[in-house]
């Protein structure tokens, strides 16, 4: 059988194109190229060369129209032994070709020439065509023959028309030698054979048919010559004659042989013009010549020769003829049923071209996957033949039929459709429409496709073509790894490693074998890096640029009309970005990963690469990390992998598409799924744009970057420092603040940085911040709670409640020209790290009362006037025993308050506590310091608490007032004037105020360590402890009471001051004072005790030793006067004695019951004073009762 | 019961769903995958065929070697592709249309992507059972 084979075939003349000596392939191509353009010659062409010697037999030959065709046999072919059945396939020219320069030695090419053609006897005319000459050449070879032409070096257009005219001259000869060939055969007949004929025993029978069968064989044979000789009339009227007379002797062969050259004398006659008529007409006798050939199959020599590859190659001639869209399932059936007789082929090679020709044919129809299927079948033949020729044959044939499997290697689809695809790709977002994924995923016949697959690596393996085996086994490994077993998957990374120890190194491949690799995500800049769109021409800048919280949508950002579906990035020349992707190897070997990098298409992108190992079955996030290099756009469609060796490029859009499709169930699986690797919202690749250098502002915190730990309340001064590590120097910066607790920044200093603008690159700037540790506790005391109860000692370290600074800032405005093109601005967020510790805890404070008796001197103590409303202190210092004790002025004994704090450490550091009271003489002269009195430090140990005792001066109200009672009393009476309110509020007013200011006064500052100190905030803390006793501490008794001893004469008296003789007449007198605006009746009564123990007036377990009473003196005190009352002691025994006075007030008001807190209006009120103290000396030995006298 | 049976459903988007190797002869690898590439093939042929007609068994439409490929085209344009060696056009018509049926008790399958692949066991255990009753 022969390949390409077309029903025109029977009128081309076959010539043998032979390379003579040496001739470079590229120039032999080229030569042999230049002579395809004349395949076909005009008649009308060759008339000048031709001469007819004698009549010629061709009468019909069509001198205007017809043409000579001509079939190039590069490299020449064997004699057929059909030569005899179908002159076509006879070769019946030579042609050398011969390049001067690399055989310069003329005659020893004439001589090769004639070698080689001794090999063609059927050839009619033989040429050597010679180019490339040089003088010498030219010079004897005009001496050669006339079968020996130079083409003399010109140009090419010169060239080729030397070709043409001696194409010409080839064409005409050729005819010539027709006319004499056919003139011969009429006359004398020659005997014509085909191996079919039995030649083993040629009985006389036998003899007797051949005879009558050699005349319509050699009419047959003399109408193949008039087609090659361009005229099919007279082909076709002996073909009608041979169609006779091999009928009549049942020659079916050459029967069908000549209606075959009938059907294409009638087609060269038409001279392709196709109509449905004549097509019918072809379909109709073709199917008899098919019919024929069939026939002519005779059993005794089927297992030699069969006219099989006759009937086949006419069913293929038919099959092209019909070969069109509308009529192929005509098509299908020819093919179809020559694809059955393959079966019955002898030949292997003649099985190779059939099937060639049916994959072809069913290309030419439009039927891909059917090509395809023949193509395969075509490799397998030539995978059977142990050779490396024949598997670089196969891998070929096999790298069409990938297109129709859908496994071609991507460096075969053409760069357009491809950027195609990916201008789509960009377009849509990264969200696909469902449609278009399954596009993606068409005809993916998983089965087929590895098949297909492993036969090219074997045949690429096989060819020595380690390029295309590495591709092969890459598209296997990385598309069908989850039908591969891990066995497999080793052989396959193995044939990469082998393949990849063939190729140089460097080389590049289209097609990515593993890993999968997908955009994990593209970082944001660092919040220390944020760039911020710059508003021209404003003061604040910043305002208006994107929302830079934590939301994606904000409703403020909603007018806007940019376009916001598609992220945008900016990305700063000379400063590294970040990419993250993952990468995954989901099969059973380890992979080594020599270096992977993003890959740029841009080229204003310098990455950096790295080496990763992934483990069997694992998958990794990794950081790809670059440097912008020139401002513009970049884009980043996948990463650029060294692995196996081979240089290739993996783009996300395929990983996306892959997972997309395996979320739909389309593919066989998702590669990261199936190392483990959670599920990704596709992140799709954001439009990048770089922009010129920008400055960066680096911050650190002087002293440390870690958390500032500051107990509750504190307050601390932090260096914060600026530096600006650009190349741009800083124009502008501003700072504001952000975040939770803003308020715990007391101050920050604008001014150092304001003054320190522009800020040079390289230069750094020191600002301080004031922060005040803020309390804790009211933030959430659930988690709090939650800490506790874990074990914890009560740490707060909460991110989200630290405030950040937000300083934006910016570089020069470069061009001042084009507002709209401002370089943006950048704001870096310092988070101040501020980790409040809980402090010490207030527990509770109340307050405590202490009474130590006064001695009775000749003087009351300290008189205060009364007119002075406010606490000013007339006190007489030289009296006082202690500083701590402070004499009630009304009361006359020491009566001291204490505020008591109880504070509790739950920290695990020591405080120091300090309490410091503020004196109230401060207002006037003296300095502050003088005026701070400090108490001696507490120490509080970790988890202990610790009682504070605050002293209070005298704090009490000159008067007893109803209106202090109001309150109490509207209850009871209803008849309350407005002016009694009005003095109410007045007199509450006054009271808070000073229960104000007496806090006010109280600091109570703690220090811990060396450099952490602060203040408690306790304010509120003391206030509810006043406020609870407040009656009691500030209000005045309704009575004080006073003794006062009464001497005027002796001179020893006011030496030994205060003190008493015993059994001397001591006169003493009892002060009563009314503290009230009304006047008050009373009876006093007056006891002096001798007691031992401890508490001497209450009680009735003391120990009384020796005791005297004066009862029922009546008095009666005016409002806010003092009364006295005289009387005399006389001591009998010297010791201490105790004096107290008490009354009982008679016809008491309200205001004195609601002061002494009575119950019933009959309840009488009792009022005691304080304690005094006496000692009376011993100068007499006698003891003595004491009497008293009125 | 057919020695060589090889029974294939395409979905629209060319991709095959279920294969099934359901004849009597031994099973070889290289034997099923022939089988598949010649289904494959086949596609070309019905795809012209299948709007030619209004019937969805398209018969026997192709064949390779003693290889006969019968399809029956669902109005989705599924294809039910059938490789035999034997000559049954009534079982197979037969065989068609209760796997037809089949098919859209699986399509009902809310949970059931269409053009995913039928990984549904109960589904092939009824496939091969009709294959050995009709085929």
């Amino acid at each position: 059988m022969e390949p390409d084979v077309s029903i025109e075939t029977s009128s081309m003349i076959r010539i043998a194109v032979l390379p003579i000596g040496s001739v470079p392939p590229s120039l032999l191509r080229d030569y042999h190229s230049m002579l395809l353009r004349h395949h076909t010659i005009p008649l009308s062409a060759i008339s000048s060369f031709y001469t007819e010697h004698q009549k010629s037999p061709f009468a019909h030959q069509p001198w205007e129209s017809g043409s000579l065709r001509f079939k190039f046999v590069l490299g020449g072919a064997p004699p057929s032994p059909w030569e005899d059945f179908q002159s076509n396939r006879k070769i019946l020219a030579v042609i050398g070709i011969c390049h001067c320069p690399s055989s310069p030695d003329l005659d020893s090419v004439i001589e090769q020439f004639n070698v080689a053609c001794k090999g063609y006897n059927s050839a009619l005319v033989k040429r050597c065509f010679a180019f490339s000459p040089s003088d010498s050449h030219l010079e004897e070879g005009g001496k050669k023959g006339e079968n020996f032409i130079l083409f003399p070096p010109a140009d090419r257009q010169t060239q080729e028309f030397h070709l043409q005219t001696m194409m010409q001259d080839i064409a005409a000869s050729l005819l010539m030698e027709f006319e004499k060939w056919v003139l011969q055969a009429e006359s004398a007949g020659t005997i014509l054979k085909t191996p079919l004929d039995s030649q083993a025993s040629l009985s006389s029978e036998e003899v007797i048919k051949a005879k009558k069968r050699r005349l319509a064989r050699a009419q047959k044979t003399i109408g193949d010559y008039c087609l090659l000789a361009g005229s099919p009339v007279d082909a076709n009227a002996h073909y009608s004659t041979a169609l006779e007379l091999a009928r009549l002797t049942a020659d079916y062969f050459w029967y069908a042989g000549a209606l075959e050259g009938s059907v294409c004398a009638l087609l060269v006659d038409r001279m392709g013009q196709k109509d449905a008529v004549l097509e019918e007409e072809v379909k109709y006798r073709y199917n008899s010549v098919i019919l024929h050939y069939r026939k002519s199959f005779i059993q005794d020599n089927a297992q030699r020769v069969s006219p099989l590859s006759f009937e086949l190659e006419a069913t293929l001639k038919l099959a092209r003829f019909l070969c069109r869209r509308e009529l192929a399932k005509d098509v299908v059936e020819l093919l179809t049923s020559a694809a059955d007789g393959a079966k019955s082929l002898i030949d292997a090679s003649d099985r190779l071209i059939l099937y060639v020709e049916i994959a072809r044919l069913f290309g030419t129809l439009g039927y891909q996957r059917k090509a395809a299927f023949f193509s395969r079948q075509v490799a397998q033949l030539y995978l059977q033949q142990e050779n490396r020729s024949a598997a670089i044959c196969a891998m070929q044939v096999l790298a069409m039929t990938t297109k129709a499997y859908r496994v071609q290697s991507r460096a075969s689809i053409t760069k357009h459709s491809l950027s195609n695809e990916i201008g789509l790709g960009h377009s849509d977002g990264g969200k696909m429409h469902h449609q278009s994924v399954v596009s993606v995923f068409e005809s993916q016949w998983s089965t087929l496709q590895m098949v297909v697959l492993r036969e090219i690596l074997l045949s690429a393996v096989r060819a020595g073509d380690p390029l295309a085996a590495w591709s092969a086994a890459a598209r296997l490994l990385r598309s069908y790894y989850p039908l591969i077993t891990p066995a497999g998957q080793n052989g396959l990374a193995s044939a990469l490693t082998n393949s990849s120890e063939r190729l140089p190194s460097g080389t590049r491949c289209a097609d990515p074998a593993l890993p999968f690799v997908r955009l994990y995500s593209f970082p944001l800049h660092p919040s220390q890096m944020d760039i911020v769109k710059r508003t021209p021409g404003r003061e604040d800048w910043w305002a208006g640029s994107a929302p830079s919280g934590p939301f994606i949508y904000t409703p403020f950002s909603k007018g806007e009309p940019n376009d916001t579906s598609k992220q945008e990035l900016i990305w700063v020349v000379g400063e590294p970005v970040q990419v993250l992707v993952e990468l995954a190897n989901p099969c059973g070997f380890n992979l080594r990963v020599d270096s992977i990098y993003l890959s740029a298409h841009s080229g204003n992108f310098d990455a950096f690469p790295i080496s990763v190992d992934l483990p069997p079955n694992s998958s990794k996030v990794i950081t790809l990390s670059g440097i912008p290099t020139v401002a513009g756009l970049v884009t980043i469609p996948g990463c650029t992998v060294h692995c196996f060796g081979v240089i290739t490029e993996h783009l996300f859009r395929d990983v996306d598409n892959l997972l997309l499709g395996a979320a739909q169930g389309l593919v066989l699986s998702d590669p990261f799924r199936c190392c483990g690797s959670a599920k990704l919202k596709n992140v799709s690749v954001p439009n990048i744009s770089v922009v010129p250098p920008l400055p960066v502002l680096v911050s650190h915190v002087v002293g440390g970057d870690g958390a500032i730990i500051l107990y509750e309340g504190e307050i601390r001064d932090v260096w914060l420092s600026l530096a600006n590590a650009g190349t741009v120097p800083v124009e502008q910066a501003h700072i504001s603040l952000s975040g939770k607790n803003q308020d715990s920044v007391i101050s920050i200093a604008y001014e150092t940085l304001k003054s320190a603008l522009p800020l040079k690159p390289g230069a750094e700037v020191t600002i301080p911040v004031t922060l005040k540790a803020w309390r804790l506790g009211s933030v959430d005391p659930e988690t709090a709670a939650g800490k506790n109860a874990s074990g914890s000692t009560g740490r707060h370290l909460r991110d989200g409640s630290s405030p950040s600074l937000l300083i934006h800032y910016a570089g020069p405005v470069t061009n001042s020209g084009d507002q709209s093109d401002v370089p943006p601005g950048r704001r870096l967020v310092v988070p101040l790290q501020v980790c409040v510790l809980q402090g010490l805890s207030f527990v509770k404070g109340r307050l405590l009362s202490m009474e130590i008796p006064a001695h009775v001197g000749q003087n009351l103590p300290a008189p205060a006037p009364v007119k002075t409303n406010s606490h000013k202190g007339s006190i007489d210092y030289e009296n006082k025993m202690d500083k701590l004790m402070k004499i009630d002025p009304f009361r006359g004994s020491w009566g001291l308050r204490f505020l008591e704090l109880e504070l509790s450490n739950p920290t695990d550091v020591v405080f120091e506590i300090s309490v410091s009271v503020k004196l109230e003489t401060s207002s006037t002269e003296d300095s502050q310091d003088a005026a701070e009195y400090g108490y001696p430090k507490t120490r509080i140990d970790r988890d202990y608490s610790a009682r504070v005792l605050i002293p209070l001066e005298h704090f009490k109200l000159p008067i007893l007032d109803g209106s202090f009672f109001i309150k109490d009393l509207q209850s009871d009476r209803s008849t309350t004037g407005r002016n009694s309110s009005f003095s109410e509020k007045n007199t509450k007013a006054e009271l808070n105020a000073s229960i104000k200011n007496l806090i006010s006064r109280i600091k109570v500052r703690w220090q811990s360590g060396r450099n952490s100190s602060g203040e408690l905030n306790i304010k509120d803390a003391i206030q509810a402890a006043l406020q609870t006793s407040v009656m009691d501490v500030l209000l005045p008794d309704p009575l004080t009471f006073g003794f006062r001893l009464v001497r005027n004469y002796s001179e020893q008296a006011t030496k030994v001051k205060s003190t008493v003789l015993a059994h001397e007449m001591t006169p003493m007198e009892v002060l009563v004072r009314n503290n009230t605006k009304e006047m008050i009746k009373m009876s006093l009564s007056i006891t002096c005790r001798d007691v031992a123990g401890e508490n001497c007036t209450e009680g009735t377990k003391a120990t009384v030793l020796w005791s005297g009473a004066l009862n029922e003196i009546t008095m009666e005190v005016p409002p806010l006067q003092e009364s006295k009352h005289c009387f005399s002691l006389y001591f009998l025994i010297p010791g201490e004695y105790t004096l107290v006075a008490a009354a009982v007030i008679d016809d008491a008001n309200n205001i004195l019951r609601a002061r002494a807190k009575t119950d019933s209006p009959d309840e009488p009120i009792f009022c005691r004073g304080p304690p005094f103290h006496t000692e009376s000396l011993r100068n007499f030995t006698r003891q003595v009762k004491i009497p008293f006298l009125s | 019961m057919a020695t060589t049976a090889c029974f294939i459903i395409v979905s629209r988007n060319e991709i095959p769903i279920y294969e099934a190797e359901v004849g009597s002869a031994a099973k070889r690898e290289d034997a099923a995958q022939l089988h598949q590439f010649i289904l494959h093939a086949a596609l070309d042929i019905v795809q012209d065929l299948a709007w030619t007609t209004s019937a969805m068994f398209l018969k026997a439409i192709d064949r390779f070697n003693d290889l006969v490929v019968s399809v029956y085209v669902t109005a989705g344009h599924t294809r039910f592709m059938l490789l035999h060696d034997s000559r049954n056009d009534d079982g197979i018509k037969s065989f068609f249309q209760e796997v037809h049926e089949l098919y859209i008790k699986i399509l009902l399958n809310p949970l059931y992507l269409p053009g995913s692949r039928i990984t549904s066991s109960h589904f092939d255990t009824k496939v091969r059972a009709l294959a050995r009753k009709y085929l």
